[in-house]
């Protein structure tokens, strides 16, 4: 149970889990005020849920629509089967233009490809530059949320981290002081980049046009400045009209944050005179999700990361706990069906409460989806030999009643009888930080027996 | 109207108390209630560790012991849940097809069904409502939080009728308690994180007695106050609702 | 293991395109349909311009109505008495210190200190103001820039984000942006500081 151990790692301390909790059940309860402040906001979501549905009944055909309207915009587009070929494709665009410095937004995909290792080991500077970003990236930390990419992190513990690669002052974790620090040293960073990496945010396929969703401006501050412009995204980013985006964006920032709209909405349609804009469009899995019918709905996702900030479970053990690009709930049922395997205990790290879904601004049945791939799991990954076989057993006594009755009462006699040492044992889980029901003398089914016989 | 009386096991074995109160409950609310002997389980703690084939036997024994009623009733949101939801794994004959249609939590049941809120109970307590995930946000037992839905809750609603009662507000209005079945034991750590902080708002918002529509949660939210000694108290709503104290 | 097999098989023959193509045709599921936008749901009989000024303020920036245009630049004095590198790119203000066309460098832009520049229409539900590359020719200005006053026509705010894109819908598309209040960041502990790359400051001026 991978994420169970990492689980009860983080809560050792529990001082940080509380603050890790509070900190994101704030995001949560934002969220809640900006939405309940738009009007119809339960028929965004179904509009914004059945947009998307359409989109991957239809996606063939909005690919190639969305690629010959970027071409007739003059910008390159390229095709990247998985992450290998997504990382060659921008390295490629940057020998060519004899790259050595690059800045890049926010990109989740660029982190599930793994790209700047990959450019890194071919001697090109990339720097993150949206603020959690670059404070995880000085700490050689994948990030531990998909918007809020440093949340783990104390402002005491950037502090730190600043005075080391920024010489910066002590100023116990200042946040106004480290972010203009930060704002300084990333300016150079900019005004010195030959090629900004963005993500993409939508891609609008009856216009070929993109568009980048940032608060800090850095997507901006990137791809303006530099001479080539390269734009990666998952091939789910497709919307069918220009006019979805007032839906889509209605949603995001709203369900991110709680802000009513993200700072800057920017609109790429044609590159720059005297620049180049590349846009990457990556399978990398993505259409062996699309034909599993239980799990395609995951591909929805506008990343947003509201199922990370109402999850409990995510609240309580931290990001870095689901050791996957996409933490939380949604993370859950992606990342199965990339490495069943190695993610096989993510769709247990759930209560199955359920309020993931119901936060989710494109109606993803994600707890649905955590059953369904519990299913799956038990079936295709090799289960604890204790668990697999008390489950079948009981799978056995319940469909008996006479045996269930049997089991009913000794389970019972056991409880009430055996020493205390024992049922508390190491290998009741319960009973570590919980006492077992008090059992009473009879069950429901003897009183009720009694009963009619009095009568 | 006759009615089967659905006892789920953990309550038929552990928690007698809450099946008894049910009974009568209904009873005096004038409802014929037949008890089925030879029930088991919906087979809920099977499906959701991922062993729902497992579950096949469980669940068809169930459609069996209770096809004849007009409706099933049950003291525990998340089994009448998986009922309503999860037997789409067995062949949707109609005896398969009647029983998921009809059967109801007991809360939703005197409200929906019968149409009745006020029940005569009196309960001279300060109280908090552990709202259960799956009645919650699968049975919509309520308005959840995430929803921008007009406010309602069929366990308020129940519980505002009841003299005496003083009914709490607390901080996080449905949060999950950490129980989760099999959860709360291959997740120890968070579920038991989970349950202490669920418990703390309730004493932060002085409540005296914490109950609910599932008697698993509040096993769960029970098991760390008594190891923990706090001053609360865990009943299940039928409890309170069955109570002329 | 079926349903873990059921990815594309790439052809050594097919370009990537046209066997991820390939694959989303066997893979997805049957069409559904693209729904329609009901406007009436969303639809409130608000007043436009309070609403536009209280969703600048929520989103960090700051709203000035004034009579008449000719007050811009009065108004653009008291608020930025300290500016000297200015860029406009509205007709009606004179107050502009660097002039930037079509060639200027961008990398140029880096000393600029306010940037006063033409919206098209202001969004009431979010504070936001659409401004698109033909306002002000360098696409950095409005991030570059330390401080950035946006200036519209009280009688251009709409509703929502639907109407927005109706009143974009005929654009000529090359770049353009929502702006809403000034760059800003929470990565920090979840504390709000204003000012990250872009703007330090918005003001938008509403005549």
């Amino acid at each position: 149970m991978a994420h169970a151990k990492e689980a009860e790692i983080f809560n050792r301390d529990e001082s940080k889990v509380n603050w890790h909790d509070k900190a994101l059940w704030f995001v949560r309860n934002k969220r809640d005020k900006a939405g309940s402040n738009v009007k119809g906001w339960e028929e965004l979501r179904n509009l914004a849920s059945a947009i998307k549905a359409n989109v991957l009944s239809n996606l063939d055909n909005y690919l190639v629509q969305f690629e010959e309207n970027a071409k007739k915009n003059g910008v390159h587009v390229h095709w990247a089967a998985n992450a290998e070929e997504h990382n060659k494709i921008v390295h490629s665009i940057l020998s060519k233009h004899k790259v050595e410095k690059v800045v890049k937004s926010k990109s989740m995909l660029t982190e599930e490809c793994h790209l700047n290792p990959y450019l890194e080991a071919n001697g090109i500077e990339v720097v993150d530059t949206d603020l959690g970003e670059r404070i995880v990236q000085l700490a050689k930390e994948p990030p531990s949320h998909i918007v809020l990419p440093a949340i783990h992190k104390t402002k005491e513990e950037v502090d730190v981290l600043f005075q080391e690669h920024l010489n910066t002052k002590p100023s116990n974790g200042d946040p106004q002081y480290l972010t203009s620090e930060a704002r300084k040293h990333l300016r150079e960073k900019f005004l010195k980049a030959d090629a900004a990496i963005t993500g993409v945010n939508f891609a609008v396929a009856d216009t070929g046009g993109v568009v980048v969703c940032t608060n800090e401006g850095n997507a901006d501050m990137g791809t303006h400045l530099a001479k080539v412009h390269i734009a990666c995204m998952g091939m789910e980013k497709i919307i069918p009209q220009e006019k979805h985006l007032g839906v889509f964006l209605r949603l995001l920032a709203r369900s991110a944050t709680g802000q009513l709209i993200t700072t800057y909405s920017s609109h790429f349609n044609k590159p720059a005179p005297g620049t180049e804009m590349h846009i990457v469009i990556v399978d990398n899995g993505r259409t062996k999700q699309l034909s599993r019918d239980d799990f395609r709905a995951s591909l929805h996702c506008i990343r947003c990361g509201a199922c990370m900030n109402t999850c409990p479970i995510y609240r309580r053990s931290g990001g870095h706990s689901y050791k996957t690009t996409i933490p939380g709930p949604i993370g859950s049922i992606l990342s199965p069906g990339i490495d069943l395997k190695k993610n096989s205990s993510l769709p247990f790290a759930s209560t199955l409460c359920g309020s993931c879904s119901d936060v989710c601004p494109v109606k993803i049945n994600i707890h649905e989806q955590l059953y369904q791939w519990r299913q799956i799991i038990t079936k295709e990954v090799k289960q604890p030999v204790v668990k697999k076989s008390v489950l079948k057993i009981t799978g056995r006594v319940l469909a008996n009643s006479k045996m269930y009755g049997f089991m009913g009462k000794s389970a019972r006699f056991m409880l009430k009888h055996m020493p205390r040492f024992m049922i508390y044992s190491k290998l009741n889980a319960w009973g570590k930080a919980r006492e077992l029901p008090k059992v009473k003398d009879g069950n429901f089914d003897e009183w009720y027996k009694k009963r009619q016989k009095n009568e | 109207m006759k009615v089967g009386l659905f006892i789920p096991c953990y309550i038929n074995q552990l928690y007698p108390q809450v099946g008894v109160a049910t009974l009568e409950l209904l009873e005096k609310l004038g409802v014929e209630v037949d008890y089925p002997m030879g029930q088991t389980c919906c087979g809920q703690p099977l499906g959701n560790s991922g062993y729902e084939e497992d579950s096949k036997g469980a669940c068809q024994l169930f459609v069996e012991n209770f096809k004849a009623y007009d409706y099933i009733v049950g003291p525990s949101g998340s089994c009448v849940y998986h009922v309503k939801k999860h037997f789409d794994i067995l062949e949707q004959t109609d005896a398969v097809k009647k029983v998921r249609n009809n059967t109801y939590e007991l809360c939703q049941f005197i409200y929906k069904v019968l149409g009745r809120t006020d029940i005569g109970a009196s309960f001279p307590f300060k109280v908090g409502i552990h709202k259960s995930c799956h009645g919650l946000r699968g049975l919509r037992l309520g308005s959840c939080s995430e929803r921008m839905d007009d406010p309602y809750s069929t366990e308020e609603s129940l519980l505002k009728e009841v003299k005496s009662l003083e009914l709490k507000t607390l901080n996080r209005a449905d949060e999950c308690c950490g129980f989760g079945g099999t959860f709360s034991v291959f997740e120890e750590a968070i579920s038991v994180k989970m349950g202490k902080d669920r418990i703390q708002d309730h004493i932060d918002s002085d409540v005296e007695v914490i109950t609910g529509a599932d008697h698993s949660c509040l096993m769960h939210l029970e098991g760390l106050i008594n190891r923990n000694n706090q001053p609360l108290k865990v009943m299940h709503i039928a409890e309170i609702l069955n109570s002329t104290m | 293991m079926v349903i873990l097999m059921s990815g594309i098989k790439k052809d050594k023959k097919m370009s990537s395109r046209d066997s991820i193509l390939k694959a989303v045709k066997n893979n997805k599921p049957e069409l559904l349909p693209l729904p329609e936008i009901d406007l009436d749901v969303f639809n409130e009989d608000i007043n436009l311009l309070e609403t536009f000024i209280k969703s600048v303020e929520l989103v960090g920036g700051r709203a000035k109505v004034l009579n008449s245009i000719s007050d811009l630049d009065n108004e653009i004095k008291a608020l930025y008495p300290n500016a000297k590198q200015i860029v406009s790119s509205v007709k009606e203000s004179d107050f502009g210190t660097v002039s930037i066309s079509k060639d200027t460098d961008p990398h140029s832009l880096e000393t600029i200190d306010l940037a006063i520049i033409q919206g098209e229409f202001g969004v009431a539900e979010n504070g936001a103001v659409w401004i698109s590359e033909n306002d002000f020719s360098i696409r950095v200005l409005p991030f570059i820039t330390n401080d950035l006053i946006l200036v519209i026509s009280k009688d251009a705010i709409c509703l929502h984000l639907h109407d927005a894109y109706k009143l974009i819908s005929k654009r000529e598309r090359t770049f353009g942006l929502f702006v809403a209040g000034p760059s800003k960041t929470a990565d920090i502990e979840q504390c709000l500081v204003i000012g990250a790359h872009g703007a330090v400051s918005l003001t938008v001026m509403v005549v």
